[in-house]
């Protein structure tokens, strides 16, 4: 696990061992640091299955005793996140179709926002020769990375994360904080390729948007 | 200049599906024509990849919901009586 609790994809392998060793040999530090790493996460997850986040929250205690009870039995194949989704995303499904409902169809498509531009129609040429070119383009940045990642831009990209459509946030978090591929996000939440491309489309677009209003106020106070 | 096959604006919507290898060659094709002399579309992506670096850096901070505590007390009862350290 890395300083700031994250796991990457890249150095799972090892750090899995380590971490199921602990829980083998019953280390609850371990238990409980993976009940805080992914409880938020797989919360979100469940949610795409079920109808109410009580069932939700149901879905991920069985999961975590899941967990518990499994662990002797896990083999490695996948990665102990995967194997963990995918027992969380059975029990969800199972528990969605027992109450009838597999989904609320209805929040996707609101979700999907068909129809409405990626950036505000007003930043490209109306009109003339260069119609649908840039009229107001993205600043360039002058800012390095680094200091870009290790100031506060991170809070207002919290902020616009937090103000995401539920769907459009839980395909954001799972590819591009957790790291997962679009087919395993596909996967888990039940979602058509297509749809979650553009769940996803739709939530780095505003992302990207604070970003660059957060740098702009910084080139102006500069 | 050249007018490109595709316009900034059509750029900024396809653009995911671009990064995500969705495409096919020709509309492939026609998006990184169109990146390799727009710098402002060039930009645009920089600016995309950033936002994802911060979010992903932002990571552990992100406001996501932790355990009710109840929940989180259960689980570990469970775990110390079943894995019994």
């Amino acid at each position: 696990m890395d300083r700031d609790g994250t796991i990457s994809s890249e150095a799972g392998a090892s750090d899995d061992d380590a971490l199921v060793l602990a829980l083998r040999a019953g280390d609850a530090r371990a238990f409980e640091m993976l009940i805080d790493r992914y409880y938020g996460t797989m919360l979100r997850v469940a949610r795409m299955h079920v109808s109410t986040t009580e069932a939700a929250e149901d879905v991920v205690q069985e999961t975590f005793l899941g967990v518990i009870q499994g662990i002797d039995r896990f083999e490695g194949r996948s990665s102990l996140r995967t194997w963990m989704f995918r027992i969380l995303v059975n029990r969800a499904k199972t528990r969605g179709e027992r109450e009838g409902r597999s989904r609320p169809f209805s929040s996707l498509e609101a979700d999907l926002e068909t129809g409405q531009p990626s950036v505000d129609p007003d930043r490209f040429e109306p009109d003339g020769r260069w119609a649908g070119f840039w009229a107001a383009p993205p600043a360039a940045t002058h800012l390095p990375e680094a200091r870009v990642l290790a100031a506060e831009a991170g809070d207002r990209v919290a902020a616009a994360f937090e103000s995401l459509p539920d769907t459009q946030r839980t395909v954001i978090v799972l590819r591009d904080v957790e790291g997962l591929s679009a087919l395993e996000v596909c996967d888990l939440l039940g979602l058509s390729e297509g749809n979650q491309r553009v769940l996803l489309h739709r939530a780095r677009t505003k992302v990207r948007a604070t970003l660059e209003q957060y740098l702009d106020d910084r080139v102006e106070v500069s | 200049m050249l007018q490109p096959a595709i316009r900034c604006v059509e750029f900024v919507e396809s653009v995911t599906d671009w990064m995500e290898g969705a495409l096919v060659d020709e509309e492939r094709l026609a998006l990184e024509e169109h990146l390799a002399i727009c710098p402002h579309c060039t930009e645009y992506v920089d600016q995309l990849m950033l936002a994802r670096a911060v979010l992903r850096a932002a990571g552990g901070q992100l406001p996501q919901e932790s355990p009710p505590p109840r929940a989180r007390a259960t689980l570990l009862e469970a775990f110390r009586r079943e894995r019994g350290s």
